[in-house]
């Protein structure tokens, strides 16, 4: 594989952690044009405690993930009483507000000779920990991919546990949630936290991966990325929005002929598969055919047995 | 006291420009409930045809000024028809990721047509400024000002003295009982679009000039302003985008002066945040939430 496709592939993989991220408050019945904060605060922090602490690359996913996380709750308990697009424009507020006081913040230590950290407008530099410890491409992209499984298999595994169908329950009626005896204030709160600590893990290997970061990346059109591609993929399952990141991400940026053109075609198929599918090409009815058509064909083996 | 009150009085002359910008995105809102991110994208897409006619043609400013309109409108009418027309009446979520992907579709379309980084925009006549005891006021922004009170009294009359308005205001209130009574609702939403598309491409030749120049970023620019004025003022509200709008404007105008350049937008997003928290239904559209949702706690 040569440079370009496992550097696409890397691409695809830590664009789905936001991606997942902002699936997961969709499920709950929330839009959130502004998953692209936690992306951003998780790159931030992972690069401060690598490059200006000089700690493993996991403390620094860790310490990304929990404080991406963690202000993801608070913000989600501040706009507890929001929803729709209330809670869309609140989520985007923020988010620029975190871009633009990343603009803002100046703080550099010296190390090695060399002055690092955040520097305004001209973006965090020399986030070398993979450099530094003679990692290849291909070993990085194992370990992004290897953060999505598990991301993945715990998005799987909540889907078919109570919690999962109680932030579906969200999604479609609230109030009926809460009639059932559902805390949907915890709930929420719980949803925010952990679409934040997921945006802030794949913020934490974008970091890394291309040694530096500035705040403009995280600007409201990553976020707004980010919630198509669950909607183009479809609410029915995680796997969903891996498939928007990858027709976008992938099969677009690997068509050269379309390049410039790129947003024209992109944004015409998606307007059109919306007016077709507006819950996405794998929703919740098309993934339940699909999974009574796995468990027939399954049974009728069994039976022939 | 004396620069507050300068910046105050350039924050309602230009606050007007994002009061018209807001008026587009809550009268969409008002009908449909539902956002038309493209709206910016539109602005932009009929500016940069006037301006590529200019560039290339040489046409006279009367002209640009009418091609920006005309392109709004037809730009606003596409997006009606693809992104809210077309999709389901129950999948508020699509129509609005939908409106976004146009948005990214006219601004690529934009930048093929012009692909130069900035162009200069023509004016309808020459930069001026007057002075008025200690203050000064531009020629440009006090006609945006004079432009921005005109459409909103004539909006006005619209709204309430005809029977497109009276219609209006009917799907707004209540779209079953505006249906039986024999409104046409597609239609009716149509010309809506089609109106509030010509307030946008009004409002962005007026700030264009004023600007002299024009740049890729006014999409992006005019629905962030857009939205953040109407959220301030009230969704749903005309006379909140009003409000909000000019709220904006004074509150930017001062932030830049007294803090600096960096500050000017983080201002208006902190606003816009703590606005939202604590007072969801900003400063005019309290009473229309009350009415539908405050009965179920969460807005």
């Amino acid at each position: 594989m040569d440079d370009y496709v496992i550097t696409v592939l890397s691409n695809i993989g830590m664009i789905s952690f936001i991606a997942l991220s902002a699936y997961l408050l969709l499920l709950t019945g929330e839009i959130s044009f502004g998953q692209q904060a936690y992306f951003g605060l998780g790159a931030y922090a992972a690069g401060a405690v690598t490059a200006m602490l000089l700690l493993p690359i996991w403390a620094g996913i860790l310490v990304g993930a929990c404080l991406a996380g963690l202000v993801a709750m608070v913000v989600g308990a501040l706009t507890l009483r929001l929803s729709g697009l209330y809670f869309s424009i609140s989520t985007l507020a923020f988010a620029e507000m975190v871009r633009l006081i990343l603009l803002i913040v100046h703080v550099q230590v010296e190390v090695e000779g060399e002055m690092v950290g955040p520097a305004g407008a001209e973006g965090f530099h020399g986030i070398r920990w993979m450099f530094e410890r003679d990692l290849s491409l291909v070993q990085f992209m194992l370990l992004i991919y290897g953060l999505l499984a598990l991301v993945l298999i715990v998005l799987l595994l909540m889907e078919r546990s109570r919690l999962g169908s109680v932030f579906r329950m969200l999604g479609s009626d609230d109030l009926l949630a809460e009639m059932q005896g559902v805390d949907t204030v915890r709930y929420r709160i719980l949803a925010a936290g952990v679409a934040g600590v997921i945006a802030g893990i794949g913020g934490a290997l974008y970091a890394h991966f291309t040694t530096y970061v500035e705040p403009q990346f995280f600007n409201v059109m990553l976020g707004v990325h980010a919630l198509a591609y669950g909607l183009i993929g479809g609410l029915g399952t995680a796997f969903g929005p891996l498939i928007g990141v990858a027709i976008d991400v992938g099969f677009l940026e690997a068509v050269r002929f379309i390049q410039g053109y790129r947003m024209i075609v992109f944004g015409g198929l998606v307007a059109v598969l919306l007016v077709f599918m507006p819950r996405g090409l794998l929703d919740e009815e098309r993934v339940h055919w699909l999974r009574t058509l796995f468990a027939r064909r399954s049974h009728a083996r069994s039976q022939r047995r | 006291m004396i620069d507050f009150i300068q910046n105050t009085v350039d924050g309602v002359m230009f606050g007007s420009s994002y009061a018209l910008l807001a008026i587009g995105f809550t009268i969409v809102f008002g009908v449909m409930r539902r956002i038309n991110l493209a709206f910016g994208a539109s602005i932009m897409l009929g500016a940069y045809v006037g301006t590529w006619l200019h560039v290339h043609y040489q046409v006279p400013v009367l002209v640009v000024a009418l091609t920006t309109i005309a392109g709004t409108v037809l730009a606003g009418i596409y997006i009606e028809r693809l992104c809210f027309h077309a999709v389901r009446r129950d999948a508020a979520l699509a129509s609005m990721v939908s409106s976004f992907v146009i948005w990214m579709q006219l601004e690529e379309a934009s930048i093929h047509l012009l692909p130069e980084r900035t162009y200069a925009f023509p004016g309808l006549f020459a930069a001026g400024a007057y002075e008025l005891g200690p203050f000064l006021f531009r020629a440009e922004q006090t006609t945006m000002l004079v432009v921005a009170a005109v459409m909103v009294g004539v909006l006005h009359l619209l709204l309430h003295r005809t029977r497109f308005g009276v219609a209006l205001r009917a799907i707004s209130e209540n779209p079953l009982a505006a249906a039986y009574m024999g409104i046409n609702a597609a239609w009716v939403v149509l010309c809506a679009f089609a109106l509030v598309s010509m307030v946008g491409g009004i409002a962005g030749y007026a700030i264009l000039a004023t600007d002299e120049q024009i740049t890729p970023f006014f999409g992006l620019w005019a629905t962030f302003k857009g939205l953040i004025a109407m959220m301030l003022g009230g969704m749903g509200s005309l006379p909140g985008a009003i409000v909000g709008g000019l709220l904006l404007g004074v509150v930017e105008a001062n932030a830049l002066w007294y803090l600096g350049t960096e500050y000017r937008d983080l201002s208006a997003f902190l606003l816009l945040f703590a606005m939202l928290v604590l007072r969801p239904g900003g400063l005019m559209g309290q009473r229309i939430l009350g009415r539908e949702e405050l009965a179920f706690r969460r807005v």
